[in-house]
């Protein structure tokens, strides 16, 4: 099955080699935790990698960002928008609605006349604006996931949750229904030390690891690493040991691992 | 007045074009805050509200002077449900004079030639 992949150590793993073709995949997280890297690190290994196209769809983060963090990362990105590989289209997500339902918007001619196969939603969370009835908001998102699929286009949307620690709410759960995979990014506190978890909570027509994995934010993007280990209640953000290393470690029996 | 003159004079040692393009084109500091913004983000499709949040500036007076750009050839806009959404033209050789504008604007003396012209036609 043809995967597109991310280009992220670890994460192309635990999703089977990537995200299905013209799928869109929702990335939640709290600010600072790598949703708009991990989706500019799609883009930028279709582009280069893949040979395929993208576009950056940015409600109300100015382009000039994007090209300072991509630049942070080694990625130049205002040379792929000169090659016509790459165009960051700001915009606001009343006109995007509105604009993807007609034939030959704005956005379906960017995509066209760079032959865009991924886009980066950064971020629907912005949608919010629209609406606050959580009915309303997922029929619009759900509106808007199907246009990116009449386009051809494989997209992946952040959306930022409210909360540093923690699940992301009812609405969260409203979106991942509509979209078709779902990627949890969290601060975990362990031993007063915060770290960054990942998990894969759907990908739909497809297995994945099931895993909790940690992650860290390099120079070059994301790596994802191994699982957690001997800690239970990762999602919470205070995770506590697991029954086996509180055993452990009231009783003095030594650990089976590092 | 023959002061006035040479000070006329001096100011228009210029590109012809780009004199052209300031007289008819960026003939205000909102307009030209508006071409600037359009150059830093070319791909940028918005309506006039939303550009004014983005440039900092009252909405009634920015949709006036985008609306005055449209008329110029200098963006272009298209209708969306409702709203009216701007964005850059199309046309690579005025795409092409953005840049030259936007790069002599570097240079202190082209700076205040442009400011004399904006100043003049705002008169």
């Amino acid at each position: 099955m043809e995967r597109k992949a991310t280009g992220i150590t670890g994460l192309d793993e635990m999703l089977r080699g990537g995200f299905l073709p013209q799928t869109a995949n929702l990335v939640e997280g709290a600010p600072g935790t790598g949703k708009s890297t991990l989706g500019m690190q799609f883009i930028y290994h279709g582009i280069t990698a893949c040979q395929e196209p993208g576009l950056i769809l940015t409600f109300e983060e100015f382009p000039q960002q994007y090209y300072r963090d991509a630049a942070s990362f080694g990625w130049d990105f205002p040379a792929l928008e000169a090659q016509g590989k790459l165009r960051v289209v700001m915009t606001s997500p009343e006109v995007t609605r509105e604009d993807l339902q007609w034939v030959g918007g704005v956005l379906e001619r960017h995509a066209a006349e760079i032959g865009a196969q991924r886009i980066l939603v950064d971020s629907v969370s912005h949608f919010e604006r629209i609406t606050r009835d959580r009915l309303g908001l997922r029929e619009i998102v759900f509106e808007f996931v199907n246009a990116l699929k009449r386009v051809g286009l494989t997209a992946i949307l952040t959306r930022e949750s409210g909360a540093l620690f923690g699940g992301g709410g009812d609405l969260s759960q409203d979106l991942a229904f509509v979209t078709d995979s779902y990627l949890l990014l969290r601060y975990v506190e362990i031993a007063s030390e915060i770290q960054r978890a990942l998990l894969v909570l759907k990908l739909r027509g497809s297995d994945h690891a099931k895993d909790i994995r940690q992650y860290t934010i390099t120079g070059h993007g994301l790596e994802v690493q191994a699982k957690f280990e001997g800690q239970q209640g990762i999602m919470s953000g205070s995770p506590t040991p697991s029954m086996a290393d509180a055993f452990g470690l009231a009783f003095g029996r030594p650990r089976a691992r590092k | 007045m023959a002061q006035d003159d040479y000070a006329a004079r001096l100011m228009e040692d210029m590109d012809p074009r780009l004199l052209e393009f300031i007289r008819k084109g960026v003939n205000s500091f909102i307009k030209w805050d508006l071409v600037r913004f359009f150059h830093d983000n070319p791909h940028t499709a918005d309506t006039a509200a939303n550009i004014a949040r983005y440039t900092g500036r009252e909405a009634g007076a920015t949709e006036k002077e985008l609306l005055s750009l449209t008329e110029a050839g200098i963006l272009q806009t298209s209708r969306v449900s409702n709203m009216t959404v701007f964005t850059l033209a199309t046309d690579e050789e005025v795409r092409a004079l953005i840049r030259r504008f936007i790069l002599a604007c570097e240079d202190r003396q082209f700076r205040i030639k442009a400011i004399y012209h904006v100043i003049q036609g705002m008169r």
